[in-house]
């Protein structure tokens, strides 16, 4: 009888964190985040950063003061996000065990292009994510979308102490 | 008697009528159907040292009603809880108290 033992995208072990995505998926976050790069790299005003970029102060007295923030933080914002998206293509890359800087970097880096793909998509709160429609034009966006959702939930596990799969 | 302008009044001239320096200043998180429970839940732990049981209250208060107060404080501590928020993809605005 064959044995077959489930292992999580993303666990926690002793010596540190290990992603076990195979290379084919692996591919497919780089390519995400080279994406989300090339957007942070542009306009700021980009439709699709719109999440990425919020408000800071959504009364409008406060308009100048946001107006401040933005010209101040969202250079800041920018940079973060940068250096986080390489601190994820080296941990891809690299030998485990990973850090746990490393997976949060992932974490926020998964969590910024559910951002710009939720946006896309206008996600709704009432949306079944597993109702897909092959022929929607945005099919493809879909499945990038779910296959980031089921990522980042399985990294937040594995760095969040006392939850399954944190072992 | 004569009271002494605060310090915080005197380091911060302002002839801005929005704000009122003494007036404490609250973060708040809104509700958005991009970010997942978990996500939230571990940010405001990791962000603000809540315990599990806290942070999943508050990211409970979002979603149900919307939006919750995750800190409060001075200006410039409000403004830097609000920018590693939106570091971590929440969102976060920020409102003086009532």
């Amino acid at each position: 009888m064959a044995r077959w033992q489930f292992r999580p995208p993303i666990e926690r072990t002793k010596q540190g964190f290990r992603i076990n995505i195979d290379e084919r998926e692996r591919e497919v976050v780089r390519h995400l985040l080279e994406e989300m790069r090339s957007l942070l790299l542009g306009s700021s005003d980009h439709p699709a950063l719109k999440r990425v970029f919020p408000a800071a102060y959504h009364q409008a007295q406060h308009a100048e003061q946001d107006a401040e923030y933005q010209r101040f933080m969202r250079e800041e914002l920018v940079a973060s996000r940068l250096t986080g998206i390489d601190t994820v293509m080296e941990a891809l890359s690299a030998k485990p065990p990973l850090s746990e800087g490393q997976v949060l970097a992932l974490a926020q880096a998964l969590n910024g292009v559910r951002l710009v793909l939720g946006t896309v998509l206008d996600v709704g709160e009432d949306d079944d994510p597993d109702e897909l429609d092959p022929d929607d034009p945005l099919a493809a966006e879909q499945e990038l979308y779910g296959f980031l959702s089921w990522l980042l939930e399985w990294t937040v596990r594995a760095l969040s102490p006392g939850l399954a799969g944190s072992a | 008697m004569p009271v002494a302008p605060s310090p915080a009044v005197v380091d911060r001239p302002t002839t801005d009528e929005t704000i009122d320096p003494d007036r404490p200043w609250v973060v708040l998180v809104w509700n958005d159907p991009i970010n997942l429970m978990s996500y939230v839940t571990f940010v405001l732990q990791k962000l603000f040292g809540y315990s599990l049981e806290k942070a999943t209250e508050l990211m409970l208060d979002v979603h149900h009603k919307g939006r919750a107060a995750v800190s409060n404080g001075s200006r410039e501590k409000a403004e830097l809880d609000v920018f590693r928020l939106h570091e971590h993809g929440l969102w976060a605005t920020m409102q003086q108290d009532d």
